[in-house]
């Protein structure tokens, strides 16, 4: 048998041995002699208990039954003539040669492997550290806007807006008094300039601070909106409300936020006729979804390239609020936007309170 | 266990390592494949993923379907399929494999498109499938009002 074996080990590409079915070595090859640190003749008769010290290495008996035939594959500890050890993959193969029964035993030394993996543990690990700090600024990021927007909204409600109504009333006294019609008429311009700049800076609070939601009442809010990017853009619309109850406050004007931040990137980007907007009750939560039949985009070019903040807390606003956001478009097929967000969270703690065990 | 993918990790790198093998009919087939999936099943499906798993987990996951999307849209373009329910259905199926047994039936629903291509990695390890009674009215009702819509 040896004969016939001699040369078999040098044919595998990793560390082999043939061992009898004692556990001693009939032949082994070069990889295996470099591996253990062994000249490769010096091995022949070693038992196999030896390179691998106090392991479970079960040889196949010399009455070889159907479990032996299949093989094994094991995680070993490898020792080495100098005694250091590393760590290994062992595949133990029953052969059968002339009614004597051996093994083929092939050894991967995994040390550069597990070291690889660290290497990469390591990396993810930072990498969701990351993440989670990355998480947390975008979080505060959002708080900050939003409380921002509200002050900004009410500094024009009670200083820009009551001084505008204040120069309008003076304005009104003046064209009182005033009997040349040529000046008249450059008062009533700035008396209409005034009282459009004023209604501007009305529907800019609204949009800072929606007081349409205060109330919970979504639809009408995205109604209004939409109702106003239509007579700006010309863009149709179709707003599908299916909600059966009013939405907490909190997750009203996340919803509005979101949906406000996607309606803007349709207005800029999508050169859209037509936007669907559909507000539907799923799994304790609310789904929204929006599609445009505007020239879509091809993610491989956008999402790469930095300068998309806008669709970043879309999908930031819903995750910390323990939902989920999918954005997808391919070039002409428009763009689709859908995020849920469940009932139970507010909007201002995100991501507390929906963490259960898996 | 893989430190990336979570505790089924090895699953979720045999799905995406075997994404770039797809042919393009295999492409189309997903394509047509997750269309037909109600999309009030795959938004509930989505929903209890991420009300069922810890932040951590959910991290795992949404990397799973994020590096499956890279994968498939890579692969589309390769093969001038530009239809993104493509890679949205590798997506869907990368998460739920990532998320194992925790979503229950919402785990067909999700691996369904990629259950044309890749059966045996569809398949979810360890559980019984179940049958159209373990739906609730429930389901069944949202579900009939958002394929309206869809």
């Amino acid at each position: 048998m040896k004969s016939q074996l001699t040369d078999l080990p040098e044919v595998f590409p990793d560390a082999t041995v043939i061992v009898d079915s004692d556990g001693r070595v009939i032949q082994a090859n070069a990889q295996a002699a470099s591996l253990f640190g062994f000249d490769h003749r010096a091995m022949s008769g070693m038992l196999i208990q030896a390179l691998f010290p106090g392991q479970p290495l079960t040889l196949p008996s010399r009455r070889p039954g159907p479990q032996d035939e299949a093989g094994q594959h094991l995680e070993l500890v490898g020792s080495r003539s100098d005694s250091s050890r590393f760590p290994a993959v062992v595949a133990v193969m029953p052969v059968k040669i002339k009614q004597v029964t051996a093994a083929i035993i092939s050894i991967r030394d995994l040390t550069d492997a597990q070291r690889t993996q660290f290497v990469l543990r390591r990396g993810v690990e930072i990498l969701m550290s990351e993440s989670r700090d990355r998480q947390a600024l975008l979080r505060h990021l959002i708080r900050a806007r939003e409380e921002e927007r509200l002050r900004i909204a009410a500094d024009i409600h009670d200083d820009a807006i009551q001084l505008m109504s204040a120069a309008n009333f003076r304005l009104q006294q003046l064209r009182l008094r005033l009997r040349d019609e040529a000046v008249r008429e450059i008062l009533d311009k700035l008396q209409e300039a005034i009282t459009l700049s004023s209604s501007h800076l009305r529907q800019l609070i609204f949009d800072l601070r929606p007081s349409g939601l205060e109330g919970g009442s979504l639809g009408p809010a995205l109604r209004a909106y939409l109702e106003h990017m239509h007579s700006d853009t010309g863009i149709t619309y179709r707003l599908d409300d299916r909600l059966s109850a009013r939405a907490p406050d909190g997750i009203a004007l996340l919803i509005y936020r979101n949906v406000l931040e996607v309606l803007a990137n349709v207005r800029k980007h999508a050169r859209a006729r037509t936007v669907a907007v559909e507000l539907h009750d799923v799994e304790d939560g609310y789904l929204i979804r929006i599609v445009d039949d505007g020239v879509g985009y091809d993610p491989a070019d956008i999402e790469d390239r930095p300068g998309h903040l806008g669709l970043v807390l879309i999908r930031e606003r819903a995750e910390l609020a323990g939902g989920w956001c999918r954005i997808e478009s391919s070039p002409g097929t428009g763009t689709t936007v859908e995020f849920w967000v469940p009932l139970g969270v507010s909007s201002t703690e995100p991501g507390k309170g929906h963490e259960r065990a898996g | 266990m893989n430190p990336m993918f979570g505790q089924d990790g090895q699953r979720v790198l045999a799905l995406i390592t075997g994404i770039p093998d797809l042919t393009a009919a295999e492409v189309d087939q997903v394509t047509d494949a997750w269309k037909q999936v109600c999309p009030s099943d795959r938004a509930k499906a989505w929903a209890r993923l991420v009300q069922t798993t810890t932040e951590q987990e959910r991290y795992q996951i949404l990397a799973a379907a994020s590096v499956a999307r890279r994968e498939a849209l890579a692969t589309a373009h390769r093969l001038h399929r530009m239809d993104w329910a493509f890679w949205a259905a590798m997506s869907d199926a990368a998460a739920a494999v990532a998320a194992g047994t925790r979503i229950g039936r919402h785990y067909d629903t999700l691996t369904a498109p990629l259950a044309t291509v890749m059966p045996p990695l569809a398949a979810c390890p360890g559980r019984v499938p179940v049958s159209a009674a373990d739906f609730t009215a429930d389901d069944r009702r949202t579900s009939a009002v958002l394929s309206e819509g869809a």
